[in-house]
């Protein structure tokens, strides 16, 4: 073989391995972005009850109407109190359920006797729209066992999250799908007071 | 027309900015109930010591000497909160107190220590359980009393840590309505003749006990006023002076009170607007001398108090 025949060979694997090395490239790019994709997808908007401040704003910036955020209860770390923070006014003329005596505005939470003194509350979450006044309350003078949570069910995991853009205690965040809640616990759990 | 577009886009931008001019039409508002009448307050705060510690948990005195927990160490100081010595402990305390002799008694989550007043260990119990929270411990010339907020109740104990009896449970036949403790604040204490006081949070009560546990006497004060106690889990500390009176901390409303022996309100040692808003009530001590020692958690303090000249 003459030497102008060797690099003629030559310049037709060298251009041969540059086009597999491209295709190779760009099908690695595109499965690349495509995981990037799939792993954002795994998370999903929640925000942290130790960070929150009941500052209400994830009553009114969610997008869904009412908000995706709703009080939940850490049932383990409630204190099933009578004189509940969260559930009554501060100044409540009596213990009891009747609707001047209530803190909530949609009356979003169930009263329910348990044994003397033990009450059992429950978050009607129908009627929940996160303004997180029983949050307050039960934070300044219980236990903080009412408190906030994005329920995924009605969530619909914006890019952006309008409740995050305004939330002044940077409480939002993204947690993966597969752990999509951050419950507060017993305080029995931990040896920090509540 | 671009313009007043623009101008638009920067103000949302700057006004609607994380943090910045959104009222809470939903606030939770307690403001009215955090105001005292100056003349109320009886004392005055004439000293603050500086701590350098993280996470302060408890405080006790004995003497001349200011003895903490904290993180995983114990501290004593005096009372120009100069560092007198410091010992590590095995975990984390959760209070302290002392007994006439100046020994220091630990408690833990479920266990207590003993060190002499050097700081030297002296001995350890065995745990009281995994369900065991301890919050507070008084000791006598006979006896240790550990208070279990995990539990809902004070362990009479002998020094060497073996449970004699059990105080406060519930008992109908001896009127005993058993204790209502929602978060982790179960103060107990000694007055004067010996006697032992219990804080009992959730139905914002003192409860007075005998030796052998029967129930003596109690007093309640519920109420969102200043007089009162208020949410589900108060007082969160008390102290006992030497005339008997009460001092006490709260949390929801930051403040400290000083009721008399026989549970009347007397007045205010420290005001809501002397404390931060948000963060633990203050641990409460007190001295021979009549002086009220404020643990501070949120401002990492010791604040001392004393009674105003015409309080």
């Amino acid at each position: 073989m003459s030497n102008k025949e060797k690099n003629k060979s030559n310049r037709r694997e060298f251009i041969q391995k540059g086009m597999r090395l491209s295709l190779g490239l760009s099908i690695a790019g595109v499965a690349g972005i495509s995981a990037l994709r799939v792993n954002a997808d795994d998370y999903v908007w929640q925000l942290d009850p130790f960070k929150c401040v009941s500052c209400g704003r994830c009553a009114d910036h969610c997008v869904v109407s009412p908000s995706a955020v709703k009080c939940v209860h850490a049932y383990a770390l409630c204190g099933y109190c009578d004189l509940c923070g969260g559930y009554l006014k501060p100044n409540a003329n009596e213990l009891s359920t009747a609707a001047e005596n209530q803190l909530c505005p949609t009356a979003a939470i169930k009263r329910k006797f348990v044994e003397e003194p033990y009450f059992e509350y429950e978050i009607i979450e129908d009627l929940c729209f996160g303004c997180a006044k029983c949050v307050a309350g039960c934070t300044a003078f219980g236990n903080g066992s009412l408190h906030l949570q994005v329920r995924h069910n009605l969530c619909v995991n914006c890019n952006e999250c309008s409740i995050a853009r305004v939330c002044p205690a940077d409480a939002f965040e993204r947690v993966p799908a597969s752990q999509p809640y951050l419950i507060k616990g017993d305080f029995t759990a931990g040896d920090d007071h509540a | 027309m671009a313009i007043a577009i623009a101008v638009i886009i920067v103000r949302d931008f700057t006004v609607n900015k994380k943090g910045k001019n959104i009222e809470n039409p939903y606030a939770y508002d307690i403001s009215e109930y955090t105001k005292v009448d100056p003349s109320e307050i009886l004392y005055s705060e004439i000293k603050t010591i500086p701590l350098n510690i993280s996470t302060p948990k408890g405080i006790t005195i004995w003497k001349d000497t200011l003895i903490l927990v904290a993180e995983d160490f114990l501290i004593q100081l005096n009372k120009n909160g100069e560092q007198l010595g410091k010992t590590i402990l095995s975990s984390s305390p959760t209070c302290v107190t002392t007994s006439l002799n100046g020994d220091i008694w630990v408690g833990f989550r479920n266990k207590v220590s003993v060190f002499d007043k050097d700081g030297k260990s002296i001995q350890n119990w065995t745990s009281f359980g995994d369900r065991s929270v301890i919050t507070s411990l008084a000791v006598s010339n006979d006896f240790v009393y550990v208070a279990d907020a995990g539990n809902r109740v004070i362990y009479k104990c002998s020094k060497d840590g073996k449970i004699i009896s059990r105080i406060g449970e519930k008992n109908d036949d001896k009127a005993v309505p058993g204790y209502v403790i929602p978060s982790p604040y179960f103060d107990v204490a000694l007055s004067e003749e010996g006697y032992l006081w219990a804080v009992n949070p959730g139905r914002h009560s003192f409860e007075n006990y005998t030796a052998d546990g029967a129930m003596r006497s109690s007093w309640t004060k519920s109420s969102v006023k200043t007089e009162g106690f208020s949410g589900c889990c108060n007082p969160s500390h008390m102290a006992i002076m030497n005339d008997n009176s009460f001092v006490t901390s709260e949390k929801g409303i930051f403040r400290m009170k000083i009721y008399d022996q026989h549970g009347e309100y007397m007045g205010v040692v420290a005001a809501p607007d002397q404390f931060d808003e948000d963060g633990l009530p203050a641990e409460v001590a007190v001295d021979e001398n009549g002086l009220i020692y404020a643990l501070d958690f949120n401002r990492k303090q010791i604040r001392i108090f004393q009674l105003k000249e015409n309080g």
